[in-house]
């Protein structure tokens, strides 16, 4: 079972992350959400969503889904990979747990208004 | 104040080049709630000052749907008169995150300034290499030289700065709620604009209580009036210009919402980019954010095919001027030519209509939306309605256009989660008493 | 009782001089109030502790610093290889070493840090090392390893030929000599404690494990706990009966004696901040391996510690929060570009930055509320120095990322400037936080340095007292 984002849905609001920051943080606060609207080409209407998963980040961009691994890096050529399996987690932003705990399940998609974001 | 705020109130000299700080008072909470209720209360402190007042209302900022308004409360130059102009997308709920529920801007400054205000640092710095910049120009130097891409922005562009009572504050990019000219008392007082970024956190004294009722809240609103719609062609319909939908298709990219809120009411049009494509456009500005329906109704009026029309609107946004305004004068003196209206804007002289009581921006339609609100007859007598509905928008920190699209939101469930989310003890009679003080 | 209020209140007492007694009995570390020393009973003494945050540590040594916050050992500090070699282990009673790359802690320590570790050691200090901090001191003829071979144990994860692995395939192993360690799983692991003092035996917790080794031990030292199993939520990197055969009923920490004093090793990350009970292994070991039968004779000489107070401490927190804001809000932006440095045998993020911005940012607030900051001019200088070059550097990333340009020299210079950063702040803080709770030896120093804003504080009118 996984979170699965339709970018194209989606209207930029941060409904998602903000649901997820409360999950995170019992408060209201956007810095430990794993699931962040990506919004930084504003004045290029370029927007989607990011998701920190265990092992992977989901990037959902309007034109379509990339999944990268995390600790994964392209050396040039584009054919190598790196990735450091005694790398300490960073404890700022968790992978997603499916808000396990919620009572609602899953904050953002309770929260999303556009159903963007679903469970499968 | 524990819950739902930062409990900061930041003052902002000017003239002396100083900022300090004050406790968002309990017992003034109790009294006038927040938002421009309270915005009221401290611009009435530091009148003398000639103050410009940012504000957040009680609920901005949370997970309330549509909790996304910041407020400017100033004297309006147009009318002389305290009026209150809205900030929405994410810059209202910056302005929290950023650590101060409201900003009390006072006195003038020798020098262009701009305010830079993060995570609860208040930083007064010059802005003598932006003071001449267009809006666009200055959002993109600060996000670029402060480092960060989610900067939001108040800012002035030229119209501000000559003191054109058509000056709007416009809103990183994109010409927005300012309807009063509080551009021009930007520009008064030597202030290009204002910076925000927080990453804040508020506390919730009732955190399952609130999360719960806003759920309860979003599910019925998802199902209302609005649901199935989306950006600022059916809203222009819905105030009987149905005409505007079709007239602006071809351009149209994305819609996007305001911070949390239910309905994507901002339509992305592209002017020089594909309005088809999906991918990062190759053009850095291929297009413009329209945030209110007005100022596409002026430029219909005038005759201007939708290219025309959006061209002139993103020269009004970079210009920093009131882009209703230049519809309307320019269709009174005749001029329907967009070059040559761009070229007028600083020399633009007439009196647009302002309707409404001058309290509240009449840039959202002066009407319900789409949602039944129980009232009838002809819409141009739903004043009174629309007065209320926008004052409980602006206390409580509400979207003022997504007040007037959904009855779901109600005087009393706004209440009631600020009492749930903030402990407090409000009442509808504080409540009344506070939109009596705010109509006075 | 919450077991960090526990210890904490152990350490209050400790440090304001009352007599607190440890006995190993069979439910483990027993502390009680005692007058007189008796033979079965050990004098607890409130150490002062060295956080090693030298060149090629990771962040997890603030995991430490994590830990002995909420624990109340607030006597800190945060040597760096040079203070190594240059013998700052002398005035410290425990040396704590995260993880990282073991192989560039070992080359930046190089044989000058090494006798001054092993110098630190034999005197009566305790180490405790966790991860690679774990690996450094085990006997191996690898150059630059070879010069600190202090206890003999066998790496169980340690291999000629590698396994297959399941997952994360490029580098689930480090090259070891012309071996290989490799790391048989990640994430939380099951450990059961020996009966060795002070531990209760048969105890059976939980703790993170990411590259620690798996050991067993010969008779130079004796073992604290076992890997006993594992979790749902432990990661297999290799099929799971190559992980039992590797870790399981292997040694997870030991204790090896070394002259006068010891060393800890633990394959897991026992200090990793959401795992309490785990934690609490560690302040027990700690607590005992620093407690005396006799009574301490010498006392350790009080030093002074000049404080900013008033304009001059609201005015370096001012200065201090406003960059550390600046960096903050660069460094988060920086979290949804898709950047990756490899520096060293490493691979670096973004959010990597704000673990160590965070960890500064939080304490600000501490800081402000107690009035006052244990730091002299100088201190204060450079932390408000630092902080601007960080900032800069970082949107100096952010610019050049924009533009498609290569960042990784920007990057590696921010993470030796957060170094620097941190470990100064964190020095500040802890000063200020063990003279405001009167947890110290430090005493004040009455100065007036002439500098308008800048007066000094005396220690009578703040009221503390020192611990002899």
């Amino acid at each position: 079972m996984g979170v699965k984002i339709d970018a194209l849905k989606c209207v930029g609001c941060m409904a998602c992350e903000m649901a997820c920051g409360y999950h995170r943080d019992d408060g209201f606060a956007f810095l430990s959400a794993c699931i962040v609207a990506y919004r930084g080409r504003e004045k290029k209407d370029y927007f989607g969503v990011l998701l920190k998963e265990e092992e992977n980040l989901v990037v959902a961009r309007p034109e379509g889904l990339e999944v990268k691994r995390i600790g994964a890096v392209e050396e040039s050529g584009g054919e190598k990979k790196q990735e450091d399996a005694s790398a300490k987690p960073m404890l700022l932003r968790e992978p997603c747990d499916l808000c396990e705990q919620m009572p609602y399940g899953p904050m953002c998609e309770k929260f999303c208004p556009v159903n963007a974001i679903t469970v499968e | 104040m524990e819950y739902l705020s930062s409990d900061k109130i930041l003052i902002v000299d000017l003239t002396a080049s100083r900022t300090s700080e004050d406790e968002v008072n309990g017992d003034l909470v109790a009294e006038r709630i927040g938002g421009a209720g309270l915005a009221k209360s401290l611009y009435e402190k530091y009148e003398s000052d000639d103050p410009i007042v940012l504000s957040t209302g009680q609920l901005t900022g949370t997970l309330y749907p549509a909790s996304s308004l910041g407020i400017i409360s100033a004297r309006s130059p147009r009318t002389g008169k305290l009026c209150h102009t809205p900030f929405t997308l994410t810059a209202g709920i910056e302005l929290k995150y950023a650590g101060f529920d409201y900003v009390v801007i006072k006195g003038t400054s020798s020098n262009p300034v701009y305010l830079w205000i993060h995570d609860g640092v208040a930083d007064i710095a010059d802005a003598s290499e932006l003071w001449g910049r267009d809006v666009w120009n200055t959002t993109d130097f600060w996000r670029k030289n402060l480092g960060d891409d989610l900067i939001q922005t108040l800012v002035i562009g030229p119209a501000g700065e000559t003191g054109s009572d058509w000056a709007q504050v416009c809103l990183n990019y994109w010409t927005g709620g300012d309807r009063f000219g509080i551009g021009k008392a930007f520009g008064n007082k030597k202030l290009k604009g204002v910076a925000l970024r927080g990453m804040g956190l508020l506390e919730i004294a009732d955190p399952e209580g609130f999360v719960d009722r806003c759920l309860n809240l979003l599910t019925s609103l998802k199902n209302g009036a609005a649901a199935g719609k989306q950006g600022i062609g059916p809203v222009c319909a819905a105030m009987g210009h149905p005409e505007i939908q079709d007239w602006l298709a071809s351009l149209v990219h994305r819609h996007k919402a305001c911070y949390n809120t239910p309905y994507a009411a901002n339509t992305f049009v592209y002017l020089d980019e594909d309005p088809t494509i999906r991918t990062e456009p190759k053009t850095d500005e291929p297009g413009l954010l329209i945030t209110e329906p007005y100022s596409l109704i002026g430029m219909h009026r005038l005759g201007l095919s939708a290219e025309q029309a959006c061209r002139l609107l993103r020269s009004c946004a970079r210009y920093g001027i009131d882009p209703v305004a230049v519809a309307e004068l320019s269709e009174k003196a005749g001029t329907k030519d967009p070059k040559a209206i761009e070229e007028g804007f600083a020399t633009l002289s007439g009196t647009p209509t302002l309707p409404g009581s001058g309290v509240f921006s009449p840039c959202t339609p002066l009407q319900p939306v789409f949602g039944d609100f129980g009232i009838s007859g002809d819409p141009s007598g739903f004043h009174g309605w629309w007065e209320r509905r926008q004052a409980v928008a602006y206390i409580f920190g509400i979207d003022p256009l997504f007040a007037l699209m959904s009855p779901e939101i109600t005087e009393g469930n706004l209440l009631e989660l600020t009492n749930v989310g903030a402990e407090l003890e409000l009442s509808q009679e504080t409540l009344d008493a506070v939109i009596a003080d705010l109509m006075e | 009782m919450d077991v960090y209020r526990r210890y904490s209140a152990y350490n209050r007492l400790l440090a304001r001089g009352t007599s607190l007694a440890a006995r190993h009995t069979d439910r483990g570390l027993e502390v009680s109030p005692t007058a007189e020393p008796r033979a079965h009973l050990r004098r607890l003494t409130y150490p002062r502790i060295a956080v090693y945050a030298g060149t090629g540590t990771s962040h997890s040594w603030l995991w430490f610093v994590e830990l002995c916050e909420r624990m109340g050992f607030y006597d800190l500090c945060f040597p760096d290889e040079r203070e190594v070699a240059g013998g700052t282990l002398r005035s410290v009673d425990v040396l704590l070493v995260s993880g990282g790359d073991t192989f560039a802690v070992a080359e930046a320590l190089g044989p000058r840090g090494a006798q001054g570790l092993e110098q630190f050691i034999r005197r009566g200090g305790l180490y405790i090392g966790s991860c690679a901090g774990a690996y450094l001191p085990l006997r191996s003829s690898k150059t630059p390893l070879h010069h600190f071979n202090y206890v003999g144990a066998r790496i169980t994860n340690l291999t000629d030929s590698l396994p297959q692995p399941r997952r994360m395939s490029r580098k689930f192993s480090t090259a070891y000599g012309c071996r290989f360690v490799f790391h048989p799983v990640r994430e939380e692991v099951r450990i059961r404690t020996a009966a060795t003092a002070p531990l209760r035996a048969g105890r059976s917790i939980t703790a993170p494990l990411y590259g620690g080794p798996g050991l067993t031990i010969g008779d130079d030292a004796e073992p604290l706990a076992f890997y006993e199993g594992f979790t749902p939520r432990t990661l297999f990197l290799v099929d799971e009966a190559i992980a039992r055969d590797t870790l399981i009923d292997r040694v997870a920490a030991l204790r090896a004696r070394l002259g006068q004093g010891c060393l800890v090793l633990m394959g897991p990350h026992l200090e990793h901040p959401s795992f309490p009970e785990a934690n609490g292994l560690v302040a027990d070991l700690l607590f005992w391996a620093c407690s005396r039968v006799e009574p301490l004779q010498n006392a350790r000489e009080s030093r002074d510690a000049p404080c900013l107070r008033a304009g001059a401490h609201t005015g370096l927190l001012r200065d201090l929060r406003r960059e550390l804001s600046n960096s903050r809000i660069v460094a988060a932006g920086l979290e949804t570009i898709p950047l990756h440095w490899v520096i060293g045998a490493k691979v670096y993020e973004p959010e990597k930055f704000r673990v160590f911005l965070d960890a500064m940012w939080k304490r600000v607030r501490h800081l402000e509320r107690m009035g006052f900051t244990a730091a002299d001019t100088g201190e204060a200088e450079e932390m408000i120095r630092i902080g601007p070059q960080v900032t800069r550097l970082l949107r100096r990333i952010k610019t050049s990322a924009d533009c498609g340009e290569d960042t990784s020299a920007p990057a590696r210079d921010v993470l030796t400037r957060l170094h620097v950063w941190s470990t100064r702040f964190l020095n500040t803080y802890f000063r200020t936080l063990s003279l405001a709770r009167g947890h110290t030896r430090v005493a004040f120093k009455a100065q007036d340095t002439g500098a308008p804003g800048r007066a000094l504080e005396t220690r009578e009118s703040l009221n503390v007292r020192s611990v002899v």
